[in-house]
């Protein structure tokens, strides 16, 4: 097997890396670079929780290979917000009780991240984030909170300044 | 309700390990690594029983990255479990289901690890074997366990060739109950393998140190019988054996029991290296600890009246190749099968029975949903034939204040009227033939049950820092309920301190103080109370340090918003704590609970380890729904669960306890199984085993009750584990209501409705 350079941009940070070309984005970041808030768990694009943000767009960390990301912008959990600077859609996940064992918490915050991003200025309905968030599996929450949460964030959102929330 | 008002106990607070969540920083034990780490992976059978011929591990070894290569041959032969040392770490020249391990393999990286399992040769000579419970119990069915006499086992249990355990529980006189019946009923039920569905797989890296002790990190829900389990199977002294705990994404009762720990340690042993497994989800849905399959019986005679006057009843449970929980959730299930219902002459039996199919554990409420199931399809059944609204039924019959429970104990803090009456409130029940939009029909239903609040020792290590905060040191882990939030509460509370002050810590073996474990709805009640104790005990500290100084009596000392205060003497607990640790080593407490048992009756009982539960709770639920007539697909309208908890510790994480076992139950209602053709699991993967998503999921509203128990901390009773019981009963009187088919086995899946609807399926399709 034989290793290739690849860079990629992670939360806009440039990693050079050596990358064998069946690994996949899920690999690099948790194996190679140690970046475990994104979570592994079926491998097979089905339970969600290794989502990361792909130019955006949300996506099974899991299938994608490291390879197809060469030259995209890649934003992880550790990217959003820090303790001291959360991001609104993590202090709505706390507010709002939506957080249990948390391991698809991550995958769940970026894919709402990416719904919102899309539709700025709009206040989704409980049943457009349901449709937005199903693939992502969480087995604590029976998802109500995290739809409440979700939905405050989006209000949230609505009201701060275009620069603060393409910066956020 | 509480005599005064307090500050943080009762309160929607945030959980205190929340931020680590959202921004990915809490590190779970599959997050964990260490330099140098190995990966492990396990070599499982392709036969449900078979003797095994020859184990080939060269080619395996042989592979460049290859470190350590193990079979039965290279450890030694060592039986464990919970309730009968039946299983060993790989299979000992037998295999007894499909999937059981046989070799394992350490390598320098996963794929390597892969391929070497891949390389080892196995030669298998097929015995007979046996997958149905039923068939196992005939005479001259295949033995799982041949030498099932020789195997050690708790003595409670009574067995006897592919009964792992049988437990009786009765009262009063059965035959004339049935003489004097009315009416006499009969029903039969089933119900399948479900499996917990953690979104962690589990995971477990462990290291040897220079002191020859193993560190295991792992996400087990009981680190301290992880510990001793893995004293044994290393055959180490259990002060060796050092289990933490990082950070665990769900358990679900699936992650009471050795997994993977075993592996990665003796791998470690070997190899002398780290070692990491992680499970995939193949491996989860076919060598875990899901949820037992049952066949339920009930025979159940009533006055013309509608009151229950006999019921008998036997649960049949598959516990699979290996007994673990099994026959402790076979005599659960009787407890189930009483009440909540007052019965003059009752016998119930429950069996666990060895198959040649994957093993099983405890699976939140284990046994309560299948015998719940049972028991109120039942009522409805027989309430329907005797012209009796199904509420009005139950309500003839349910527990009052004062009854006794099924084992003769006294019930106190009774509260399933308020439940029921409640939830039927809430769903409009009086209203019960609403009309669907066409082609749909809708229909109400609503169950109850009651379950108990597990036992066991806890302690909690609290030290007060010169800072002002608060170091709670517990044995138990928090698994994602809020359990050890709602304990930091209630120490908040009683220290007069804020929630935000209490920092609590990964347990640790070598550290922590023993804690009988997360499982059975037990964490924030048992912690709880431990935490009261040991504030109980620092407030004595501190009395004693201050009286002197400040010439006051010791009991005239008050904690309150974050200082110690008599009359106009007033100082800060920061600064208590900085003079306690100047003057006597500083302000820490050991504080310990434990529940007393109940006093039972012995005759009622037979072999049954839990005969009286501690600390029971009520509780209801009430569903509308609409079904398809021609797909039979149900969408669930409104779903209300009025449960009594006794003291709503923190609200919020009680909903969300509710809403995410409301969400497993109805994944076990509508569509989950682990399908087996004879000893070969069909879906093991998450395509195929369907658990619900965010769309699947209806709004759950909850009603929290508060009638508080003698014994949990401020009137609190066990919360988690009730939310899962009553879906699946709940739905399927509901279904029935709203099309008049009656579903008797679960899955309650789309198509065996269409094809009841459509005329195609026998009875209990
Ligand atoms: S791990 Fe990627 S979808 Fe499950
Ligand atoms: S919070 Fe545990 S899986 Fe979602």
């Amino acid at each position: 097997m034989t290793r290739q350079a690849l860079d990629l941009t992670i939360n806009g940070e440039s990693h050079q890396l050596a990358v064998e070309p069946h690994w996949s984005l899920l690999h690099v970041l948790r194996r190679e670079l140690g970046m475990t808030g994104t979570k592994e768990n079926c491998l097979e694009a089905e339970c969600g929780v290794c989502t990361v943000l792909l130019d955006g767009k949300a996506v099974n960390a899991c299938i994608l290979l490291a390879e197809q990301c060469r030259g995209r912008s890649i934003v992880t959990i550790e990217g959003l917000g820090d303790p001291e600077h959360l991001h609104p859609l993590q202090s709505a996940f706390i507010e709002h009780g939506a957080v249990q064992c948390g391991y698809c918490i991550p995958a769940m915050i970026l894919t709402a991240k990416s719904f919102l991003d899309e539709r700025r200025g709009h206040v989704p309905s409980e049943a457009e984030v349901r449709e937005a968030l199903s693939g992502t599996l969480c087995r604590c929450t029976g998802y109500q909170k995290i739809v409440e949460a979700v939905i405050a964030a989006a209000r949230q959102l609505n009201s701060w300044p275009e620069e603060a929330r393409r910066a956020s | 309700m509480s005599s005064y008002e307090r500050r943080v106990a009762g309160k929607r607070l945030p959980r205190i390990d929340g931020i680590g969540k959202v921004t990915g920083k809490h590190v779970y034990a599959a997050d964990f690594a260490l330099p140098g780490m190995l990966f492990g992976k396990i070599l499982r059978s392709s036969e449900a029983h078979a003797r095994i011929r020859r184990l080939d591990v060269a080619r395996a070894l042989a592979l460049p990255g290859v470190r350590t290569v193990l079979g039965a041959g290279d450890i030694p032969q060592i039986r464990f479990g919970t309730a009968i040392k039946d299983r060993t770490m790989f299979a000992q020249g037998e295999v007894r289901f499909r999937g059981e391990a046989i070799a394992a393999v350490a390598a320098t990286s996963l794929e390597v690890a892969e391929a070497a399992v891949r390389a080892i040769e196995v030669e298998y000579e097929p015995l007979p074997a046996v997958f149905d419970p039923e068939e196992a119990l005939l005479p001259g069915a295949p033995l799982v366990h041949a030498g099932w006499s020789d195997y050690q086992a708790l003595p409670v249990f009574d067995r006897e060739g592919n009964i792992s355990g049988r437990s009786a529980i009765g009262d009063g006189d059965l035959e004339a109950g049935f003489a004097q019946s009315y009416r006499i009923y009969e029903h039969r039920f089933t119900t399948q393998h479900v499996h917990p569905g953690y979104t962690e797989p589990r995971a477990a890296v462990a290291s040897w140190d220079g002191n020859g002790d193993v560190i295991v990190w792992s996400n087990t829900q009981l680190p301290f019988d992880m510990k001793n389990m893995l004293a044994e199977v290393l055959d180490l002294p259990a002060s060796k054996v050092r289990v933490i705990v990082p950070g665990i994404g769900g358990g679900f009762g699936g992650k009471l029991r050795v997994g993977v720990e075993h592996y990665a340690a003796w791998l470690a042993r070997k190899s002398r290296r780290p070692v990491k497994l992680i499970t995939t989800s193949e491996e989860e849905l076919t060598d875990a600890y899901p949820r037992q399959p049952t066949i339920v019986t009930l025979k159940t005679g009533v006055t013309r009246d509608g009151r229950l006057l006999a019921r008998q009843g036997r649960v049949i449970l598959d516990c699979g190749a290996f007994a673990n929980s099994g026959p402790a959730t076979a005599a659960i299930a009787l407890q189930v099968l009483a009440g909540p219902y007052r019965t003059p002459h009752l016998a119930f039996e429950g069996i666990a029975v060895y198959t040649n199919k994957g093993a099983t554990g405890s699976f939140r409420a284990p046994a309560g949903p299948m015998a719940n199931f049972a028991v109120e399809s039942q009522i409805d059944l027989i309430a329907d034939d005797l012209g009796i609204d199904p509420l009005e039924f139950r309500l003839r019959n349910v527990y009052r204040e004062g009854d006794k429970g099924p084992a003769g104990e006294t019930l106190a803090s009774v509260s399933i009227e308020e439940c029921l009456r409640r939830a039927a409130d809430s769903i409009g029940w009086s209203e019960r033939k609403p009309l669907g939009k066409k082609g749909h029909s809708r229909g109400k239903g609503i169950a109850c049950s009651w379950w108990l609040t597990t036992g066991g020792s806890s302690g909690v290590y609290v030290r007060i820092n010169p800072d002002g905060t608060v170091t709670l040191v517990s044995g138990a882990v928090e698994l994602g309920s809020g359990a050890i939030t709602g304990a930091a509460q209630i120490l908040a509370e009683e220290l007069g301190v804020e929630l935000a002050q209490i920092n609590a810590t990964d347990v640790d073996t070598h550290v922590s103080p023993y804690d009988y474990g997360a499982q059975g709805s037990r964490t924030a009640f048992s912690v709880g109370n431990a935490c009261i104790a040991a504030a109980r005990d620092l407030k004595r500290q501190i009395g004693a340090l201050l009286a002197g100084q400040w010439n006051v009596p010791a009991d005239s000392i008050r904690l309150e918003a974050g200082s110690v205060v008599s009359g106009e003497k007033r100082m800060s607990l920061a600064d208590v704590a900085a003079l306690s640790q100047r003057s006597g080593g500083g302000l820490i407490s050991h504080g310990t609970a434990i529940q007393p048992m109940p006093v039972f009756d012995p005759n009622r009982v037979r072999h049954h380890p839990l005969p009286a539960w501690t600390s029971h709770s009520f509780h209801a639920h009430a569903v509308e729904l609409s079904v398809d007539q021609v797909t039979g697909e149900v969408s669930i309208d409104r779903y209300v669960v009025a449960q009594d908890v006794g003291y709503a510790i923190n609200p919020t994480y009680i909903e969300g306890q509710i809403e995410g076992g409301v969400a497993q139950g109805i994944g076990q209602t509508l569509s989950e199984e682990i399908v087996y053709d004879g000893g070969r699991v069909l879906n093991a993967n998450l395509t195929d085993y369907k658990m619900p998503t965010m769309m699947d999921m209806p709004r759950v509203e909850c009603i929290l009750i508060e009638k508080p128990s003698v014994n949990g901390p401020y009137g609190a009773k066990g919360v988690g584990e009730p939310p899962c019981i009553q879906p699946p009963a709940a739905i399927a009187n509901a279904v029935a209501a709203a099309t008049g088919v009656r579903v008797q086995s679960l899955p309650i899946t789309a198509e065996k409705i269409a094809l009841r609807l459509a005329g195609k399926a026998g009875k209990d399709g």
